[in-house]
């Protein structure tokens, strides 16, 4: 049993800069019945100081107070200390403002001129309470999401275990491993593995969304073309849209710079939104990808997909986004997956710090549009290939391939190609020269663009420096093999007499479209590229066959 | 000319049993463990082309397995393709630093696996010291 005395003293801080009042205050609480240790400063710059020394039991605040006045003052408090339960003790009887303070997470708001001791006491008492509640109210809310998160990847872990079983089983009658199959059981086994197909696409959403929801979800940002990726998704997904007679067009800027940005998770959004759009678009109608530069957000590339189905309401257009979310008017009998694809496409996109929303008039059809961070190379180059605000004389563009001697490649080839990137990069000046993240090219070869302020001539310095650092490394020769080619930059309008601003853009475009033409040649490649895909790919929606 | 010996090691039969199929089917020799302990066993004795190799195994995970096949001279040059349910994001650069030569997560599509097999053997064969030989 506790007595009155052995209790111990609860310690008050007490931010007050009228003596008067903390005088009073004071009084107040050492009246109690219960003992109390003050602590008193008089500027919330001390009282601020004073809580990353000690935790006290309460904070007594007075609003007005030299370094700080009214609702600002709690407010840099409770940000400063959200744990530490705060009283407000004020001069004036101002419900709005306690109602305001309330709301921010002060626990009471008392008035000065009405303080007796009773009211005091109960008043901390209840405030002590009251924030220890909220607290353990919040820790349960973050064990129960951690216990959540870890059960669903739990689940989805042990669920692959028998589903491979089927899929196994399933593939084996289906090639004929087990026996001839007939036509009709043929048929039969081909739905089946549709069903496994799409239990798996369930599995990995579920994963997919715990991750997002967890914060571990990663993404590897390359500098890539729009343009390739958008093709690549239509290609992927043409058969569903012949097979539902519905049209599926492309639109690319032409003027589309290169993108910073995850080129599989790109692809895996752009699937999901094609697809989505496909599902919802009526037969005979059309779905359109469309990729453009908007002149008011120079930083950004916007993605739309269109199309002329139905449409959404309103009140679904806020929600749609939302984990689980399902149209509740979908007529679609089809209907598969948890709802979970527009989720995992927004956290994809805020990933890499960009936007995705939805645009739609019932029975107009509907268009998602998300943009992605332009890399803005133009910003890059400006301090590498300008010397006392003039354009360097001559620029050469490196380009090094490294292709994996086999395909798919053996070992850990990610990191041999990012080592091989780290020694790319110390071998160029860098004040002059700029080496580009890796490219999101397809396939297993891995290509690096290399910005270099010289001339062809003089660049075989570089390039040999290039070549002979990388075949040391360990066994490089049994691992890849090594393209280097140079190619000088001729700038079409010379740059004499425009801005240096104007002149460094003009450098930038002329090696994006450089770059872009020089991937459409692709590097020597080995057996077939969409197991070289498989390296890069995993997590990617491949179907499984 | 004798066909190639692959060491499948998983602690489901049944999966082991249909892995068996397909790879005779693709004219594979196959023989198989269900632990740890006795894929390494089976990997000394039968001297196999590659393994096929689960992560969750009794007797010594996955992990332990490739682990300890590294550090034997006679063995450190079979390429090991890891098939595991986990989760790619946690376990692949693991299994690749490891000595695998490559991951996939369950379930594998058996096209790409069978191509990853027959490329694995390949370059194994021309180059007996792998995985990467000076």
């Amino acid at each position: 049993m506790n007595s009155p005395t052995t209790q111990p003293a609860t310690s008050v801080l007490l931010i007050e800069d009228n003596p008067g009042d903390a005088d009073l205050v004071r009084l107040r609480l050492v009246e109690g019945q219960s003992p109390v240790k003050v602590n008193c400063v008089n500027r919330l710059s001390d009282g601020l100081a004073s809580l990353t020394v000690e935790t006290p039991s309460v904070v007594l605040l007075d609003l007005n107070l030299p370094d700080s006045h009214g609702a600002e003052t709690f407010r840099r408090l409770i940000e400063h200390s959200p744990n530490v339960p705060v009283v407000v003790l004020s001069g004036q009887d101002d419900e709005a403002l306690a109602m305001k303070a309330v709301h921010l997470g002060v626990q009471d708001y008392l008035v000065k001129s009405n303080l007796s001791s009773k009211h005091l006491e109960r008043a901390i008492r209840y405030a002590v309470e009251r924030q220890a509640l909220l607290r353990a109210l919040e820790i349960t809310q973050k064990k129960q999401l951690e216990f959540k998160n870890q059960f669903l990847s739990h689940v989805s872990h042990e669920l692959r275990t028998p589903l491979t079983c089927i899929h196994q089983y399933v593939t084996l009658l289906l090639d004929g491993l087990a026996g001839p199959v007939t036509p009709d059981q043929g048929d039969h086994l081909k739905t089946v593995l549709k069903s496994v197909n799409q239990l798996h696409a369930m599995i990995r959403d579920l994963l997919e969304a715990t991750r997002a929801e967890s914060g571990k979800m990663r993404i590897e940002p390359r500098c890539i073309s729009l343009s390739e990726l958008l093709h690549q998704a239509v290609a992927m997904l043409r058969p569903t849209a012949d097979e539902k007679k519905v049209g599926l067009e492309i639109g690319v800027d032409q003027r589309l710079p290169l993108v910073l940005a995850d080129p599989d998770r790109v692809l895996e959004v752009l699937i999901n939104l094609v697809d989505n759009a496909i599902k919802f678009t009526p037969a005979d109608g059309s779905v359109m990808l469309q990729a453009n530069i908007v002149d008011a957000d120079p930083g950004s590339v916007y993605v739309a997909v269109s199309d002329t189905g139905r449409g959404i309401n309103p009140e679904a257009k806020s929600l749609i986004f939302e984990r689980l979310y399902q149209d509740p008017d979908s007529i679609d009998n089809n209907r598969s997956g948890f709802g979970l694809g527009l989720f995992i496409c927004r956290e994809i996109i805020r990933l890499h710090d960009g936007r995705i929303w939805v645009s739609s008039e019932p029975g107009q059809g509907s268009t998602f549009t998300f943009t992605l961070p332009v890399y803005s190379l133009a910003k890059l180059l400006a301090p590498v290939i300008s010397y006392q605000d003039r354009l360097r004389a001559s620029f050469v563009l490196v380009r090094v391939d490294l292709t994996p001697v086999t395909n798919p490649p053996r070992g850990n080839w990610k990191e041999t190609w990012q080592q091989c990137l780290e020694i790319v990069r110390r071998c160029i000046y860098l004040d002059k020269d700029l080496v580009l993240p890796p490219m999101g090219t397809s396939g297993a070869v891995e290509t690096f663009f290399v910005v270099a302020s010289t001339d062809l001539e003089r660049s075989g310095i570089m390039t040999t420096r290039i070549r002979e650092q990388l075949e040391c490394v360990p066994d490089f020769k049994a691992k890849c093999m090594l393209a280097i080619t140079t190619v000088p930059v001729q700038l079409l309008a010379a740059g004499e007499g425009k801005l240096l601003e104007k002149q460094v853009q003009g450098v930038a475009d002329c090696v994006t479209q450089m770059i872009l033409k020089s991937l459409e040649r692709k590097p020597v490649s080995f057996g077939n590229d969409s197991a070289g895909k498989k390296q890069r790919k995993s997590q990617s929606r491949t179907k499984i066959n | 000319m004798t066909k190639p010996k692959i060491l499948v090691v998983d602690d489901d039969p049944d999966l082991v049993r249909a892995m068996r199929l397909r790879l005779r089917a693709n004219n594979y020799e196959v023989v198989t463990a269900t632990d740890g302990y006795s894929a390494i066993a089976s990997a000394q004795k039968d001297r196999p082309s590659l393994i096929i190799l689960d992560l969750g195994l009794p007797a010594g995970d996955g992990f332990v397995v490739l682990e300890r096949l590294q550090n034997a001279d006679a063995l450190a040059g079979i390429p090991v393709i890891v098939l595991s349910a986990r989760d790619p994001q946690s376990n692949e650069e693991r299994a690749l630093k490891a000595g695998a030569a490559a991951f996939f997560q369950k379930p594998a599509d058996n096209d790409e696996l069978m191509n990853v097999i027959r490329v694995s053997i390949g370059s194994a064969a021309t180059q007996p010291r792998a995985p990467w030989p000076s």
